[in-house]
């Protein structure tokens, strides 16, 4: 049992891993930080552990026997437990990174997740569903130039729909034309009507992607598919000279553009600046290209910070910046910033129906921050938190309204 | 002197030397045939330029400061047993040679000397050993113990008898200094002098113990003290 998973994460043990394993001294100071366990009390979900059980496996030797010291090494075989545990410490993560601000030494647990997930997936115990749309959005640009003539109608539509409603005849919403930023969405039209207005009253050369930043690839550690799903975007922006790639809000999205395209695509993006439009958007505040009306939502609200777009890419004071111009009363969640606590919806568990149990108990302790706030309105800068918070009000009884940053700044424009 | 306790005293120390140090060059050697980081592993927020990153990394290393603002009572924990450990190895420098420009320009002599090194080491060993014991209990307690593997408790285990041993030659018997200073100058000279015999039984488990210390450091989790700074860098890269 687990030949391939073992064979797999032997081929994928890269530097940091191998000593990360070395080096835990199992203090437990990451206990604590773990969303998963601290609502289930189940030890599989204590990050060390989901290390130490890919470590005891792999120390088993190639014939399946225990070998030398395994009383003391733990060794462990491939026994069903060990399976059942290591499927839930493998899959029920969210890649949050909350416990390596917690361990003393920095160990990022949610590396090695990524790649025994990688690995579960090549054993047959995989998430299908996420995969399966990796898999379309990397095929996706082979097939773009056929799609093209629907998606432009579509956006055509929809802009006419927008100029009516916000009363703004000359407001377009550029596809395939050679600008200065490249805005890559997520699926839906939420990700594209806040940003049509703002782009407008920023007068910004601006042209809309017709992929989209999510990369389901990534959350079930297919690398090179995650990188092949990127190069679309990478190839748009470099037929359309695009100086500034965008990204939606979105988490995983911007975790991949600022820390692993560097190592991807190398030259091949030199002199792109790659941003979340979060801080796009702050920028036009500060640089007073678009006007909002202070004050505009006068409603008790709080700001979450998505585990990636904070601790995993850096992005703190922008969305607060956003928000403090436009609200009236705004409560920091405690804690926040790199201490805050995860959704509970990240990693790929939102694609995964089987996954909805999982994650709702996982957000508990981000139900009872939000609770002691008072806030009515929780406003955050990404897709998985924005659709995880939504479920966690219904099903909590929060009654909270989940809004994003840029919705905010669209709906106070002064234009 | 019969052959094992020849081989004891003046063989196997150097054993556990080279053990050490090249076990640990190995450790590291190994780490660098995988290939690096797939991608930036950085942790927010972090200093902006280089040279801050560094030094992020270094004082966050030598003072625990992460780990005092999410776990108190931990870091307590281990930051004293490092600091004691840290104080005691500096003490067992007087083994091979001595801190004689310390004693010129404090104008002490021998009777102060060793006043002051039976206070000060008391002091470290106290610091060291104390925090041990609640390292331990922690492991049979509570959520760490899912964590714990035998090797955990060994090497505790080994660390608290490293120390009561040493407190056993400090506290019960008045040990000669000069002795053991002229044995240790002389295996690191490779002219070797006669065992000491002021210290008793304690002494030998003590050197015995350092020695299973050594011989092991490489190959655990011990080798925590080389993958530190790594990891950290990494974090902030
Ligand atoms: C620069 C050197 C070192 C650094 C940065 C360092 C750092 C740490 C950290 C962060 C921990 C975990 C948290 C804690 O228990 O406080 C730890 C645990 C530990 N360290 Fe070190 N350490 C160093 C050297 C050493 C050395 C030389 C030894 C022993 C001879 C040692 C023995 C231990 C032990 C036994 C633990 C585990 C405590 C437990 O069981 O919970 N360390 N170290
Ligand atoms: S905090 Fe770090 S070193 Fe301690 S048990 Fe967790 S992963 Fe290991
Ligand atoms: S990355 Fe987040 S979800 Fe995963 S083990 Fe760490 S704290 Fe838990």
């Amino acid at each position: 049992m687990l030949t391939k998973f073992l064979d797999t994460v032997r081929q994928r043990i890269t530097r940091p891993l191998q000593y990360y394993q070395d080096i835990c001294v199992r203090c437990g100071a990451c206990i604590d930080a773990c969303h998963f366990y601290v609502a289930s009390g189940n030890p599989a979900h204590i990050p060390a552990y989901r290390m130490m059980l890919v470590k005891k496996l792999l120390q088993r030797g190639g014939n399946g026997r225990k070998g030398l010291l395994s009383w003391y090494r733990e060794t462990d075989l491939a026994d069903e437990r060990t399976v059942s545990e290591l499927r839930q410490a493998l899959w029920e993560c969210t890649g949050c990174r909350r416990c390596s601000v917690f361990c003393p030494f920095d160990l990022d647990t949610a590396l090695l997740v990524n790649m025994g997930r990688y690995a579960l997936g090549q054993e047959g115990m995989g998430m299908e569903m996420v995969a399966e749309i990796g898999n379309a959005e990397v095929s996706k640009g082979e097939i773009i130039d056929a799609l093209k003539e629907f998606y432009v109608d579509q956006i055509r539509e929809l802009e006419g729909r927008i100029r009516e409603e916000w009363g703004v005849p000359d407001l377009r919403i550029p596809v395939d034309e050679p600008a200065r930023v490249l805005y890559v969405p997520v699926v839906g039209e939420h990700a594209i009507i806040p940003l049509a207005k703002i782009f407008h009253a920023a007068k910004e050369s601006w042209s809309l992607s017709m992929f989209t930043a999510t990369n389901h690839s990534f959350f079930v550690g297919d690398i090179e598919k995650a990188k092949q799903a990127a190069h679309w975007i990478v190839q748009e922006a470099r037929r359309l000279g695009a100086q500034v790639i965008a990204y939606a809000e979105c988490g995983h999205a911007t975790r991949t553009l600022r820390n692993f395209w560097d190592h991807w695509f190398g030259d091949e993006i030199a002199g792109i600046q790659r941003v979340s439009v979060v801080q796009l958007v702050a920028s036009y505040l500060q640089e007073g290209r678009i006007r909002v009306r202070e004050g505009a939502f006068d409603v008790p609200m709080t700001y979450h910070d998505p585990c990636n777009l904070g601790r995993n890419a850096g992005i703190f004071e922008e969305p607060r910046m956003m928000i403090r111009a436009v609200a009236t009363d705004f409560r920091e969640l405690s804690p926040n910033r790199e201490l805050n606590w995860c959704c509970g919806g990240g990693g790929g568990l939102i694609a995964e129906p089987d996954m909805f149990e999982v994650r709702m108990k996982a957000g508990r302790p981000k139900v009872e921050q939000i609770q002691r706030t008072g806030a009515r309105w929780v406003v955050t800068t990404c897709e998985n938190c924005k659709t995880q918070l939504a479920d966690l009000s219904d099903r909590y009884g929060l009654g909270v309204e989940v809004r994003g940053a840029v919705d905010l700044i669209a709906d106070a424009l002064v234009v | 002197m019969t052959t094992l306790a020849f081989l004891f005293y003046y063989i196997t120390p150097y054993i556990a030397v080279v053990v050490f140090f090249g076990g640990l060059a190995y450790r590291v050697y190994l780490w660098w045939q995988k290939r690096p980081a797939p991608a930036h592993l950085s942790l927010f927020p972090r200093p902006q330029n280089r040279l801050g990153r560094l030094a992020d990394a270094l004082v966050d290393m030598f003072t625990l400061k992460g780990l005092l603002r999410v776990n108190p009572l931990l870091w307590a924990g281990g930051f004293i047993m490092h600091l004691g450990l840290l104080f005691v190895l500096v003490g067992h420098i007087r083994a091979f040679t001595d801190f004689y420009f310390l004693w010129k320009l404090l104008n002490w002599g021998k009777e102060q000397q060793h006043a002051f090194s039976a206070i000060a080491g008391t002091i470290a060993g106290t610091l060291f050993t104390i925090p041990l014991f609640y390292l331990l209990a922690r492991r049979l307690s509570g959520a760490v113990k899912w964590l714990s593997v035998p090797e955990d408790f060994f090497v505790l285990f080994l660390l608290i008898g490293i120390a009561l041993t040493g407190f056993h030659m400090r506290l019960l018997r008045t040990v000669e200094v000069e002795e053991l200073h002229r044995f240790f100058a002389g295996l690191a000279s490779f002219r070797w002098q006669p065992v000491p015999e002021s210290t008793g039984p304690a002494f030998i488990w003590h050197f015995a113990l350092v020695q299973l210390l050594m011989v092991y450091f490489p190959f655990g989790k011990l080798s925590h003290i080389a993958g530190s700074v790594l990891s950290k860098m990494v974090a902030r890269s």
